[in-house]
């Protein structure tokens, strides 16, 4: 089940809200890892076994952990077994057919059969969430959480189940607990849902579908034509991505959590480097926490350091999806992070900021032309379309389409930077702010099912036989 | 609790309250299992068992059964197409709003299915031993083109039927009526909520027709029109756009047609029906009235006229928009049989030798035609 959906929305959500707040305290986490599994269940009723699995094998290594914490070697033993599982069964079911394939085409005549397994939601984001919490459990900085249903709760919780944020056990390891939920932190939480469903069906979509058209235009856009579609894609996976997020962090705090915020305006960077500051935080955090920082960091030397960033972004890369592009992506990335700390980023603090800005969207805006074709062929005729091959200009047709989501572009720009936040902010009247809050609930609410409703609303012309 | 923390915390309630409602709503609304604008079968509740919920059928089942019933839907809809229209995306349904209340289906593309469509038609006439007229009616948005939104795709249809009829062997008598679609600045050949042209528009065409197929055609006089208002078409239906105000449908007949002199018999396979007009007028009560001429799309329809200035027999391959010519071309026809290859399945040519037909007909909308893969039904 998707939040941007009629289903959850107007079904699941108010249903899982009346059963939560009708239950006592004390079975609430209860409660909520029985929604959990029907959230999981309802797209895919049997790979919620595995996450089962995944969620048992974590409970027991913690509890094997903590209990031989004094036996070294044996609490060693249980550690990497459990971490080797957890990468096991994402790399089985993420990677298997990649992995097979690549070897297929290294080593041809060894004939090693390409396995097709079908990747469970989710499973990079709950995998994630259970190691970080094994691993800490092994170094000791969390306790054991002995209660089964709490632990699940942990790892299955809704909100960010499919799509993140990617919670750290430590970070929410007291609410899960002891958490109290207050009508201020609901409202909180509606506001903020209500602005990542805005920017999911009314942003993302509708950028998702300049990008697609722009695609199917193929060479009629000119180079005009692939950079406009670019930036629409920019644009969609922003605003899917953050809309997701705000959604998860909203509902989240419906139910009386507060997660870490996952994006801060990305696009408004002025450095790569800062980009990954502000672009999925949750995930830069955990490898930076759990590879970057154990693999020695920047504490070994530039050599180590340059290998240790070779790694992390390799890894980010593959997690991202298990295609090859998704690898130079993340290698992009890393090769430009390593360049801005050894000189680039000294260079560009002193540059007018115009400058910055522009450096910074044109490789971001690049790279998200790595990040979305998986075909190497397809990619090299995007690029080449960026730089000429088609020619530059749009055909009228096209030019006709993409003039009418110039409103649409220049809101989804002024929505990628602080500027609405902080006139918001800025709104000293409690009337005033009041009225700016229950509109924008409205008109998000309103706009928001409109367009889920007429997605469904397929007008049959010749309905006879 | 306190005013003030009431208004500070609205957005919870409001929030709560909608999502609420509209559950208890989906949940209690009676359901309908057709809808009218769309013209299709709304989705059954599911089968709920074992199997269909670990496969997960039940649930997306579910979810196009809820999807075609939600509360609300048309307020929905058009509140989509209406913000679409305000943040500048006019024709993101497919249909461009212009200038006095007209809706315009977007241009249709050029398409290798029309190529392939002349191959067949000019085979088809090269074997035939009757005449083969054709006629190509070019789209609302081509010949209203003063209409149109400012920004809009191009309308190619002139330099598409010119290209079509240049592929067509010297067998089909191809009668251009494009020019004299776009010469006329009337505005009222063709619908504004609808893709078909209006009676006024078929008149024009029948007219036209006349010169080369061999028949004069009656004056305009002799005629008596009845309006009929509230006709809302296809295109005001897929728009969403509801504000646009309704169309009327006008029933021309000839004065001196004397009653019982018409009959139309429908064949669908083995359903049989017939009438004594060219107007079903049942068609009437529903939001899109075009199926009021000939009662719409059926395999074959036979329209015989004792009145015909003639008493010759023509057979119309067509689409649509023959519905609103047939009653014209029946005044100079004492027998017109109407297929439509979209459902009639077997081959015209053997059609009209067993009818022994005078002349053979092919009349469809550029629209169309470029999408159509029944022609290959012609032989």
């Amino acid at each position: 089940m998707v939040f941007s959906s009629l289903i959850f929305l107007f079904m699941f959500l108010p249903a899982v809200l009346a059963l939560y707040y009708i239950t006592p305290k004390r079975f609430r986490n209860l409660t909520l890892f029985i929604v959990d599994l029907v959230f999981y269940s309802w797209g895919e009723p049997m790979l919620v076994l595995l996450m089962l699995v995944s969620i048992f094998i974590n409970y027991i290594a913690a509890i094997l952990i903590g209990l031989y914490r004094e036996k070294k070697i044996l609490a060693k033993t249980v550690f990497i077994t459990a971490v080797a599982l957890d990468l096991g069964l994402l790399g089985f079911f993420k990677y298997a057919g990649f992995i097979g394939e690549t070897l297929h085409f290294v080593l041809p005549f060894l004939n090693i059969p390409v396995l097709e397994v079908s990747l469970p939601i989710g499973i990079s984001f709950y995998t994630f969430q259970t190691m970080s919490y094994t691993i800490d459990v092994y170094r000791n900085t969390v306790k054991v959480q002995k209660n089964f249903f709490t632990f699940g709760t942990y790892v299955s919780l809704f909100p960010q189940l499919i799509a993140g944020p990617i919670v750290r056990y430590q970070d929410v390891a007291k609410q899960l607990v002891e958490r109290t939920e207050t009508l201020e932190q609901f409202t909180e939480g509606v506001k903020l849902f209500l602005i990542g469903l805005a920017k999911k069906v009314l942003a993302a979509n509708a950028m998702g579908n300049l990008w697609d058209s722009m695609l199917e235009a193929q060479s009629s856009g000119g180079a005009v034509g692939a950079w406009v579609g670019i930036i629409a894609y920019s644009f969609q996976i922003y605003f899917d991505f953050s809309g997701y997020s705000d959604m998860a962090i909203g509902l989240g705090k419906m139910f009386g959590f507060d997660f870490i915020k996952n994006f801060d305006y990305p696009y408004i960077s002025k450095s790569i480097t800062e980009f990954w500051r502000r672009w999925h935080i949750s995930l830069g955090t955990w490898f930076r926490e759990y590879v970057y920082i154990p693999l020695g960091g920047n504490r070994k030397g530039l050599p180590r350091q340059i290998f240790n960033l070779a790694v992390v972004w390799f890894l980010t890369g593959l997690w991202h999806g298990a295609s090859w592009n998704f690898i130079l992506w993340g290698l992009y990335f890393g090769v430009l992070l390593v360049i801005e700390k050894t000189f680039l980023l000294k260079l560009l603090k002193k540059a007018p900021a115009a400058l910055a800005h522009i450096y910074s969207l044109i490789l971001i805006v690049f790279g998200w032309v790595l990040f979305y074709f998986e075909d190497m062929g397809e990619m090299w005729a995007f690029i080449s379309r960026m730089f000429g091959s088609d020619g530059f200009m749009m055909s009228s047709n096209v030019s006709a389409l993409v003039v009418s989501y110039i409103p649409l572009l220049i809101a989804s720009a002024i929505a990628s930077t602080p500027l609405l936040s902080s006139l918001y902010h800025k709104i000293s009247s409690k009337p005033v702010l009041y009225i700016a809050d229950n509109v924008g609930c409205i008109l998000s609410l309103l706009l928001c099912t409109a367009s889920l409703v007429s997605s469904a609303y397929n007008p049959f012309l010749y309905y006879k036989f | 609790m306190k005013l003030k923390n009431l208004f500070k915390y609205l957005p919870a309630f409001v929030f709560c309250g909608f999502i609420f409602t509209f559950m208890v709503l989906w949940i209690l609304l009676p359901k309908d299992t057709f809808s009218e604008q769309e013209k299709r079968e709304l989705a059954d509740f599911p089968e709920l068992n074992g199997d269909t919920v670990l496969s997960g059928a039940f649930q997306k089942d579910l979810d196009s059964y809820l999807s075609d019933h939600t509360p609300a839907r048309n307020f929905f809809v058009g509140l989509n197409a209406d913000y679409e229209l305000a943040s500048g995306r006019n024709g993101s349904e497919g249909i461009y709003l212009g200038s006095d209340g007209f809706l315009f289906p977007k241009p249709s593309k050029e398409t290798k299915q029309l190529d392939k469509n002349a191959e067949y038609i000019s085979e088809f006439a090269d074997d035939s031993d009757i005449p083969v007229y054709m006629t190509l009616i070019p789209s609302s948005g081509y010949v209203n083109s003063d209409k149109l939104p400012l920004v809009h795709e191009d309308y190619r249809d002139g330099e598409m039927i010119d290209n079509f009829s240049s592929k067509l062997s010297d067998s089909i008598v191809f009668i251009d009526v494009k020019d004299a679609f776009e010469k006329d600045t009337g505005g009222d050949l063709y619908y504004r909520t609808d893709h078909h042209w209006t009676a006024k528009g078929a008149y024009k065409c029948y007219a036209l027709l006349g010169e080369k197929m061999g028949y004069a055609p009656l004056s305009e006089d002799c005629f008596t029109k009845e309006s009929v208002d509230g006709f809302y078409g296809t295109s005001y239906s897929k728009s969403g756009l509801w504000f646009i105000q309704p169309d009327h449908v006008e029933l021309w007949s000839n004065k001196d047609q004397s009653s019982g002199s018409v009959t139309v018999e429908i064949k669908d396979g083995s359903d049989k029906k017939s009438s004594d007009s060219y107007f079903f007028r049942e068609q009437l009560k529903n939001d899109d009235k075009y199926p009021v001429y000939l009662d719409g799309n059926h395999s074959l329809v036979r329209i015989t006229n004792t009145g015909a200035s003639s008493d010759k027999k023509l057979i119309v391959v067509k689409d649509s928009y023959a519905h609103s010519i047939v009653p014209f071309l029946s005044q100079n026809y004492s027998e017109i049989i109407m297929a439509d290859l979209r459902y009639y399945k077997k081959d015209i040519s053997l059609l009209a030798e067993e009818e022994e037909a005078d002349a053979i007909l092919i009349l469809y909308s550029l629209d169309n035609l470029s999408q159509d893969n029944n022609i290959s039904y012609l032989f």
